[in-house]
């Protein structure tokens, strides 16, 4: 039995379209609003400790003065063999089995960081210290996700608390979830709608259709680890 | 009224000939293999001695050890998945691969534990045959510790002064707990 | 005229060159009481030096170790310099290093054992307590670097009311068995030929300590039955307790190669790791040796230079299988081509932290390659003692370059960074340094620190025969 087996129908996935971000860290910001990330603070961030779901990465191109950024907002690529899973000792990175997507289990964490070496998309970050929100921002919490203490590991989680909000309401109805109901924090305040999710395994949705682009590809196919998040080359990688 | 009092010969370090030849003397004197024992501070094998050869249960109690140690880690490795599963991506939930490590590390553990456990069992038995000690026996000197009938007394003594031995008679002394 | 050809007197046998087989400890035998009293000196002597210098390393301990670490468990793991992408630092490097200096006794005391090679005899027991010793400060470390090392125990396999087991396919679980199997095989394998020499204690003592080893000594009389039992466990033991030290650091190496860090998986890492501990642990031997000559009373009978010579070759040669399995490591991934790995390698020898891989091939390559061919070299202790020194630094270098120089150089250049450790992980590092030397310093007042009766043993064996016109040593099998 490997996380390959499904039990639900959905398979959720996200598209980005590299041609279209501009690189503006909204996702950044909202992952951040939504999901109770503390911010660590002037000097921790100099020093890489700066805890992002979500990152953009940004890298120049061309010899001044034609220089050019190019972005690709990266997060927890959900893998379906995620490399972060058998190594955790405790198994507090395990496989959903409704969403298939990766959890991380907070309470379950001791903290030895072997998944975040794991990941080849360093997509895991690390609570080195308790963190406190200064007096105005801490009543912007989001009820619907936990706070974490230091020493637990924690990473992007696709919203799994919208999509399991859209799946009651689904359920008290007495049907599936559609793709339009379950929107995760980054998808919802990108400003060009570069960022896209909802049901890779249905081909008639938006997403169905991105996905099958010929821009589409995988960060890091090479590595086997079969991401949920599918990129659109963007401008002047492809085509002729 | 007894009838045998327990003598400890002690012979030199380097006089390991002249012990070989006491025992064979007391053999003559019709004492049995079991009322006599030889204490030393370094080993001395049997053969050197002539006497029969020891006997014990540790490789068997080590085997078995090894065996719960091998049990116990097939129940860890495809027990605990197999009852409490765990979907984790990449690896198949009963990996052979992985509990081979396991199974490697618990089964030696067995065996090593079980191995001392053999040891101290044995060693804090009661065994049966001649019980007594000298301090001297630490400090190199072979003893010769054996159980004779009264009446072969002065002729066992004369017999083994001869060899070299320095004779005592010790009751017996509680070593341990 | 035909040369002139004189016999060799016996006196000119042994010119300056060659060793007289009289100084060896197996030929220059004393009687057993003496070799005792010599032991029992050495052991219940304690000078004010000693006491000053275990106050010192009390507080160390308390301050540096216990101090920082509690001071960390109470603040977060952030007070050490653990950071994106470098997720493990120096916490990992020092328990690898520790873990590979505890495989120092098993190789002496087994290994040697099996090969009989009689030089291991007087200092068996100082290297399996340089064992225990290691892994008690080693197995420290996966506790020290949890995140939340209050809740450790989930490691542990216990039926618990959440129905929740350790994960047997993580190489953190396989680490956790494999070092308590280790240090309790290890310490028993301590435990097993010193009875006898508790024995002998108990005979020489009165008091607390008499009582101490009336029960550690188990009742021992030296009947032929026990010494029966006793030899078949030990070798039990000596040949059980090679494959499990090869596991360990075997297991040890995989919490790195099954990973997908780029220069990490690579197969070679198991017997790679557990070459560089034996050379790690052998040196480790040496020096202890050294400061066990110079510290401790009749240690100069007891560890002589032909003990430092012999170890000083297997120091050799252990280091060329070090650089070949180092070379090999290197040359397949560097020619292989895959791109990121090409990229740690070179920043290995040419980034900001290049003095570690320089360090790390000097002290284990250049330095034991250019002194420990030469006898002399060998045979002079404290020569010897800043040679296995300085091959320790370069282990460590090893383990700091495996370690954060790799991870902070992986697949996306946007994510790389550099490790900086900071004082709480050098305190504690330095803590568990201090807390073995404690713990030997404790161990070598409390228990005979010499196998008396496996010298004695030997010493019985080896005799002088003359054959033809020389006195050759030779070693008869008593077994």
């Amino acid at each position: 039995m490997t996380a390959e087996t499904t039990e639900s129908t959905k398979k959720w996935g996200m598209v980005i379209d590299l041609d279209r971000c501009t690189g503006c860290q909204v996702c950044v910001t909202a992952c951040a609003m939504e999901n109770n990330i503390p911010s660590t603070g002037e000097d921790e961030v100099a020093y890489g400790r700066g805890m992002y779901w979500m990152r953009i990465q940004r890298y120049w191109h061309g010899e001044f003065p034609e220089v050019t950024p190019s972005f690709q907002p990266t997060m927890c690529q959900q893998c379906n063999r995620a490399p972060c899973e058998p190594v955790c000792p405790v198994f507090a990175s395990v496989h959903s089995e409704t969403e298939q997507i990766n959890l991380q289990v907070y309470n379950r964490c001791i903290g030895t960081r072997y998944c975040a070496n794991n990941c080849p998309y360093l997509a895991r970050v690390f609570n080195y210290f308790d963190y406190e929100l200064p007096v105005p921002l801490n009543y912007a919490l989001n009820p619907n996700v936990t706070v974490r203490r230091r020493g637990v590991m924690e990473k992007c989680t696709f919203c799994v608390q919208r999509i399991h909000h859209a799946q009651e309401q689904a359920r008290i109805e007495g049907r599936e979830p559609t793709d339009s109901e379950v929107i995760p924090a980054c998808a919802q305040a990108c400003p060009t709608s570069a960022i896209v999710f909802g049901d890779l395994s249905n081909p008639e949705s938006e997403i169905g259709k991105l996905s099958r682009s010929r821009r589409a590809y995988t960060y890091l196919a090479e590595l086997g680890t079969d991401p949920r998040v599918i990129y659109l080359k963007g401008e002047g990688t492809y085509g002729g | 009224m007894k009838t045998e009092k327990v003598h400890l010969a002690l012979f030199a370090e380097d006089q390991i000939d002249q012990a070989a030849e006491a025992i064979e003397r007391l053999r003559k004197f019709g004492i049995p293999d079991q009322n006599i024992s030889v204490i030393s501070s370094v080993p001395y094998s049997e053969k050197i001695l002539g006497r029969p050869m020891s006997w014990t249960r540790i490789p068997l109690i080590a085997i078995s050890g090894a065996v719960v140690g091998f049990l116990v880690s097939l129940l860890l490795s495809f027990g605990t998945p197999l009852l409490y599963p765990m979907t984790v991506g990449g690896l198949p939930l009963l990996a052979i691969p992985t509990s081979i490590v396991v199974t490697f590390e618990l089964t030696m553990l067995g065996l090593l534990i079980s191995t001392f456990i053999g040891v101290f069992v044995e060693t804090i038995s009661p065994s049966f045959g001649p019980k007594g000690y000298h301090k001297s026996i630490s400090d190199g000197s072979i003893g010769v510790l054996f159980i004779c009938p009264l009446e072969c007394d002065e002729r066992m003594h004369a017999s083994l002064v001869e060899l070299g031995a320095r004779l005592e008679h010790y009751a017996e002394e509680k070593l341990w707990l | 005229m035909a040369a002139e050809v004189k016999p060799l007197t016996s006196a000119e046998l042994y010119s300056a060159h060659e060793e007289d087989p009289r100084e060896q400890l197996m030929h220059d035998p004393r009687p057993r009481q003496e070799l005792n009293d010599m032991v029992m000196e050495a052991m219940t002597t304690t000078s004010k030096r000693y006491w000053i210098a275990v106050g010192i390393l009390v507080v160390l301990v308390a301050v540096c170790f216990l101090g920082a670490w509690g001071n960390m468990i109470a603040t977060g793991i952030g007070l050490a310099g653990v950071r994106r992408p470098v997720f493990w630092g120096i916490f990992i490097v020092t328990f690898v290093f520790w873990i590979g200096i505890s495989h120092a006794g098993t190789f002496v005391s087994a290994i040697l054992r099996v090969f009989k090679a009689e030089f291991r005899r007087p200092f068996t027991r100082a290297a399996e307590l340089m064992t225990t010793f290691g892994l008690a400060a080693g197995a420290m470390y996966p506790l020290i670097h949890l995140g939340r090392v209050w809740v450790f125990y989930w490691m542990i396999p216990y039926p618990n009311q959440r129905w929740l087991w350790p994960n047997f396919r993580s190489p953190l679980v396989w680490d956790f068995l494999a070092i308590t199997t280790y240090l309790l095989s290890s310490t028993i394998y301590l435990f097993l030929p010193l009875i006898p020499d508790l024995a002998m204690a108990r005979d020489r003592t009165t008091g607390i300590r008499h009582f101490f080893y009336k029960v550690l000594s188990l009742g021992w009389r030296g009947t032929e039955a026990e010494w029966f039992r006793i030899r078949k466990a030990i070798n039990i033991f000596a040949f059980a307790i090679i494959p499990v030290m090869f596991s360990v650091h075997t297991i040890v190496s995989w919490d790195f190669a099954v990973g997908q860090v780029a220069g990490w998986n690579s197969t070679i890492f198991g017997p790679y790791f557990i070459i560089g501990a034996i050379l790690s642990g052998v040196s480790a031997v040496i020096t202890i040796l050294f400061v066990l000559r110079s510290t401790m009373k009749h240690m100069d009978y007891f560890i002589r230079p032909e003990h430092f010579d012999s170890l000083g070759k297997l120091l050799l040669i252990f280091s060329f299988a070090w650089a070949y399995f180092f070379f090999n490591d290197y040359i397949v991934t560097w020619y292989g081509g895959y791109e990121t790995v090409r990229a740690v390698l070179t920043m290995h020898a040419t980034g900001p932290a290049a003095w570690v891989w320089y360090t790390m091939l000097i002290c284990n390559i250049v330095i034991p390659w250019l002194t420990l061919w030469n006898k002399r070299i060998r045979r002079t202790p404290w020569v010897m003692f800043i040679i296995t020194l300085l091959i320790n630094v370069g282990m460590y270098m090893e383990r700091v370059t495996i370690v954060p120089l790799t991870l902070g150089h992986q697949r996306s250049p946007f994510d790389w960074g550099e490790y900086v450790p900071r004082i709480t992980e050098v305190s504690i590092a330095f803590g568990t340094l201090c807390l073995f030397m404690l713990l030997y310093l404790l161990a070598s007042r409390l228990i005979p620190l010499i196998p008396v009766w496996e010298v004695r043993e030997g010493q019985a064996a080896h005799t002088l025969r003359k054959v033809g016109k020389t006195t050759i040593p030779s070693v008869s099998e008593l077994d």
